[in-house]
C-alpha cells in the first residue's frame, strides 16, 4: 500500500490538519461542561470552582437568582458544606412561554486538603456568584524556612 | 516537497487562533399577560456594565460576559468564563422606548411592555 515514506508521511500530515481545524472549531476540546447554564432543569446543584493559594482557597459557585437568607454555609475542619434553595419568583397572572430555570433544594459538600480556619472564613455573594475565601489554620499554613 | 505536505505546514504555522471565549445561551423564563412581556435570564456572575440589551428591528439580542478573577492556582473547576449570548424575536407591538432592565442576583429581568395600539380593548356596544 504505501511504497515511499513520503506517502505515509503525507498521511499523517492530513490526520495534523483534520485536527487543527476542530480544535479551531471547538476551542477547548474535553472541557465542554465548562460552558452551559447553571440550574437548567435537571442540573439542580450550583457549579463550583476551588481555587488554592498559598494561605487560602477560594471557592466561587454559581447561585443565580438565590439572595443571601436562602444560602446556608457550613465549615468544620476541612469540611464545607453549601447548601440552599432556588426558587422562580413566578409573576402572578401571567401565561408562560418558556420555563428553562428549574427549582430546587441543593446541598453541596467537599473535603479540602486542608483544616480551614472556620472563624475566618469570608462570605460575599455578588451578581449570583458565592465567592468563599477560607484561610488555611495556622497549622498548615505554609512557613518560610530561613537559611542559615 | 510535495504540495499536500506544504499545505499542512502552512496550516501548522498558522497562529491565528486566539483563545476564545464560549458563547452560552442564558437559561430563561419568559412569562407574558396583557401588558408586558417579562423576559428572566440567569446569568450569574457578569456585571450591570458587561451586559448589553439591544432591540432591533424586530430582535431581541441579549449578551453579556462573565469575568471571573481567579487568585492562586485552580485545583478544581466546573464553571468558566463566557459569553452569554441570546437573541429573540419580538412581536412589532413592543414599546421600545419603555423597556426596563433590571439586573438582581445574577438574573437579568426584562420588561417588554406593549404599546398601547397592541393591548387588548373590549368594545362597548351602543344601544341604537
Amino acid at each position: 500500500m504505501f511504497t515511499r515514506m513520503s506517502d505515509i508521511d503525507r498521511m499523517f500530515g492530513a490526520m495534523d490538519l483534520l485536527r487543527n481545524r476542530m480544535e479551531r472549531l471547538f476551542s477547548d476540546p474535553g472541557r465542554s461542561w465548562l460552558q452551559g447554564s447553571a440550574f437548567r432543569l435537571g442540573s439542580d446543584s450550583p457549579r463550583i470552582n476551588i481555587m488554592e493559594s498559598g494561605d487560602n482557597f477560594e471557592i466561587q459557585a454559581e447561585v443565580p437568582g438565590i439572595s443571601k437568607d436562602e444560602l446556608e454555609i457550613n465549615v468544620q475542619g476541612n469540611y464545607l458544606q453549601i447548601s440552599g434553595k432556588r426558587f422562580v419568583d413566578k409573576p402572578e397572572g401571567y401565561k408562560v412561554h418558556r420555563e428553562e430555570i428549574g427549582e430546587s433544594t441543593f446541598s453541596r459538600s467537599f473535603t479540602l486538603p486542608n483544616d480551614v480556619d472556620a472563624d475566618n472564613v469570608e462570605a460575599a455573594l455578588k451578581d449570583g456568584v458565592l465567592y468563599l475565601k477560607l484561610p488555611k489554620s495556622e497549622a498548615e499554613k505554609p512557613k518560610q524556612i530561613t537559611i542559615n | 516537497m510535495d504540495r499536500s505536505q506544504e499545505i499542512t505546514k502552512q496550516e501548522e504555522k498558522n497562529i491565528e487562533k486566539t483563545k476564545k471565549l464560549y458563547e452560552v445561551p442564558p437559561a430563561v423564563d419568559i412569562y407574558e399577560n396583557e401588558e408586558e412581556i417579562l423576559v428572566y435570564a440567569d446569568m450569574p456572575g457578569v456585571v450591570k456594565d458587561d451586559i448589553s440589551v439591544d432591540i432591533d428591528n424586530g430582535t431581541l439580542s441579549i449578551s453579556g460576559v462573565r469575568k471571573l478573577s481567579v487568585n492562586g492556582s485552580i485545583t478544581y473547576e466546573e464553571f468558566s468564563n463566557v459569553e452569554y449570548v441570546r437573541n429573540f424575536s419580538v412581536p412589532q407591538t413592543i414599546d421600545v422606548e419603555k423597556v426596563e432592565a433590571e439586573l438582581k442576583n445574577g438574573v437579568l429581568q426584562l420588561h417588554l411592555p406593549k404599546s398601547e395600539a397592541a393591548k387588548p380593548r373590549q368594545i362597548e356596544i351602543k344601544t341604537a
